[in-house]
């Protein structure tokens, strides 16, 4: 078995892709994975995939020419999410698409479609409860939000912020990848990378307060009826993980 | 006369009116997409965006106040009636808006549930409503979610300014029938909620043929490939005397909105009177199929008051009713099911131990086992442990061969439940008699554990080292 290793990044993982590919090893022979690589398996070659945007592109468009829009975006999606799996799978459904076709995602007969489905449908669920959990401090005419997802889900989260607060100055800093994405009034956003310097700055934007904070924890205490008090199934809805810059947690 | 005194500051308010609004249950901000746009804040998400979980594990969406907690009625129910000794507020229009904006930025919520007791009289109180949203709309340009509450007895022109200017307008029934209500709320009356109710049903219809929608609110997409769910026997009257007087649009600027995009809700207090489950979601279709409503809500009792004709105060809440309840009006919005298929003059109860889709499965054993391979979409769907979303997916996946009990469980069907009812190429799960006595067991052993969560509430539990060592501390 080859195993192909790349970087954590969109690129580095469809030139992986691509590399895998035309190694003409032949795709039961191959595995694809993420660097840093836990534990080296003694029987296993490694091949250490260096970044190449036109070959990422390359398999960007053949993946949009020849299967269909749609399916680029559920891959790039898949490969957004935190499992150690992800790549290799999307990897088994290309292989199968290309074949295939655009609706073998609805094929749950192979284990590769099931366990993408799986990956895809847990990804879009991150994605959701960090639209609906980040919170917002105001620092005079800026709106700053931290979240520490396990996924890739800024960008998604940024489009959604965009639209429901077009006319608002606002950051949202992802804490795990050190990335943020800031949004000026009535323009687009951009997302960038933090250098260290400037993540250590924006760490302190969370000791702020001000009134409608301590008005909205005021508001989450009282809504609750005493009588119907249910701790498990606020657990359930709300997982610790995801409390952590929330303001009626902290 | 009141007057609004603002002697109380904002927070004391938001602390009084919350407290006075949280028994109203529709805390939902579902219903209708619409996209952000320059200058204006906020955009709604027809799926609906829950914001928090508060510690009764119910959602938090929408802020959910009263504009008042005064009231000239004295509904025997109501923690605001008349005769209750607690603190009074009113908020000002301005303190609303400010805090929804506020709010809103802050991403603690998906907009604004404004709901009020009667100050003064209904027309005063609908009055005070309609200008805080007129401002919410205009001054603070926001565009984000409004559910408003219509008091009954508020004026056509009052209800229709209220519904130009909200996606979601509820009117509460509280009770399933006049009787009860006459006992409970001496104040109200049936028809004083039925009217306005059909009113606003009928505007909602003219408004959506006038811009060239169907006249029928949109309903879950599954129900497109079920036959006799509820709302394809519907006949919704658009007929001109149950209209609302809708302000000329052309003179008012202010209000060029779609009217109630999300449609009209209702909310019905479960256990608070005698009224059995068959009663209550026998109305609850008549709702939906008379007045096109799109949520009908349960609030299950929680005993406030004392009196004679009320259930006494700190007896059980009834949270397992009002679960099996849910479960029901699930079925008839997403699963095809009738009323009258699952309750019947005889059996006018939920039973407790059994979620009403087993229940009805067990007792048509006749219809099962079915084959999962080829049955078409109103049987399957009635299979306990398939739903909307795996039904959906089962389909797509059969052009592509044969399904096995492996892929089933992929694909999310709940096979605790689903293997007594169904076979995968003519073979079932394992080795199961088809047998009532068997399967109900079997059945009621997977929900023992949901059941036992609603029904034990007591707070015993095992001392620890710690609950010593910290009062130990403390001395």
């Amino acid at each position: 078995m080859t195993v192909f290793v790349c970087e954590d990044s969109l690129e580095s993982m469809l030139t992986c892709i691509y590399d895998a590919w035309y190694s003409r090893l032949g795709h039961d022979n191959v595995r694809l994975q993420v660097a840093p690589v836990e534990q080296f398996n003694m029987f296993d070659r490694y091949v250490h995939v260096e970044t190449d945007i036109k070959k990422a592109m390359a398999v960007a468009d053949a993946v949009n020419v020849k299967i269909s829009p749609a399916f680029y975006s559920e891959v790039v999606f898949a490969l957004g999410a935190y499992e150690s799996d992800a790549l290799d799978t999307v990897y088994r459904v290309l292989v199968l698409g290309f074949r295939l076709g655009a609706g073998v995602l609805d094929a749950y007969g192979f284990n590769a479609v099931a366990r993408f489905k799986a990956i895809r449908i847990r990804f879009g669920r991150e994605v959701s409860s960090f639209i609906e959990f980040a919170r917002f401090n105001r620092l005079g005419d800026v709106f700053v939000s931290h979240i520490e997802p396990k996924s890739r889900v800024l960008l998604p989260v940024c489009e959604h912020f965009s639209d429901r607060m077009p006319s608002e100055y606002w950051i949202i800093i992802d804490d795990v990848h050190r990335e943020a994405a800031v949004h000026p009034i009535n323009s687009r956003y951009y997302i960038r990378k933090l250098s260290d310097e400037e993540f250590e700055r924006l760490r302190t934007t969370e000791d702020y307060e001000d009134s409608f904070t301590a008005m909205w924890r005021a508001y989450f205490e009282h809504i609750a009826i005493e009588e119907r008090n249910n701790p498990a199934c606020q657990l359930n809805h709300f997982a610790k993980w995801k409390r952590k810059h929330v303001t009626e947690f902290i | 006369m009141y007057d609004i005194i603002n002697d109380l500051s904002t927070m004391d308010k938001l602390q009084i009116l919350a407290d006075a609004a949280k028994y109203d249950v529709a805390c939902t901000s579902s219903g209708v997409d619409r996209k952000g746009k320059e200058g204006f804040l906020g955009n709604s998400c027809a799926a609906g965006i829950c914001h928090s979980f508060a510690a009764d594990g119910r959602c938090i969406s929408l802020l959910k106040i009263l504009m008042s907690n005064h009231c000239i009625h004295d509904c025997k129910y109501c923690l605001n009636r008349r005769s209750n000794d607690v603190q009074r507020a009113t908020f000002t229009p301005d303190e609303i808006c400010n805090l929804v904006i506020e709010f809103y930025k802050r991403n603690y919520i998906e907009g604004l549930f404004l709901s009020s007791g009667v100050l003064n009289s209904p027309e005063y109180t609908m009055e005070l409503i309609c200008r805080t949203l007129s401002l919410l709309r205009n001054k603070y340009r926001f565009n984000g979610y409004i559910h408003v509450k219509a008091i009954p007895g508020a004026p056509e022109e009052l209800l229709a300014q209220a519904g130009l200017l909200a996606d979601r307008i509820s009117l509460n029934l509280e009770l399933p029938n006049s009787e009860s209500l006459k006992k409970l709320a001496p104040g109200k009356n049936f028809n004083n909620i039925v009217k306005p109710m059909a009113q606003i049903s009928g505007t909602i219809a003219a408004h959506r043929v006038a811009i060239g929608k169907t006249p029928q609110m949109e309903r879950a997409v599954i129900n497109n490939r079920l036959e006799n769910n509820i709302f394809s026997q519907m006949r919704l009257e658009t007929s001109g005397d149950h209209k609302l007087i809708v302000p000329e649009r052309a003179l008012d600027r202010d209000l060029r909105r779609p009217f109630a995009p999300a449609g009209m809700s209702t909310q019905m207090i479960v256990g608070a009177t005698q009224d059995s489950d068959l009663e209550l979601i026998t109305v609850s279709e008549q709702l939906y199929k008379n007045f096109d409503l799109k949520r009908v809500f349960f609030s299950a009792y929680v005993p406030l008051n004392e009196d004679a004709a009320l259930p006494a105060k700190g007896s059980a809440v009834p949270l397992l009713r009002e679960h099996r309840l849910y479960q029901a009006d699930w079925l008839l919005r997403y699963y095809g099911f009738s009323a009258s298929e699952l309750l019947s003059p005889e059996r006018p109860n939920f039973n407790e131990a059994i979620d009403p889709k087993c229940d009805w499965a067990v007792r048509h054993l006749d219809v099962f086992p079915v084959e999962v391979n080829t049955a078409p979409a109103d049987v399957l769907i009635r299979v306990p442990g398939i739903g909307p979303k795996s039904l959906e997916r089962i389909f797509r996946a059969r052009r592509y061969g044969g399904l096995t009990f492996d892929a089933l469980k992929k694909m999310g069907v709940v096979l605790k439940r689903a293997r007594y009812f169904i076979t995968c190429g003519g073979r079932m799960m394992d080795r199961i008699p088809i047998d009532e006595r068997f399967i109900v067991n079997r059945l009621t052993d997977v929900d023992r554990r949901e059941v036992y969560n609603f029904s034990d509430r007591t707070t015993y539990r095992q001392m620890s080292i710690f609950d010593y060592g910290l009062e130990a501390a403390g001395r």
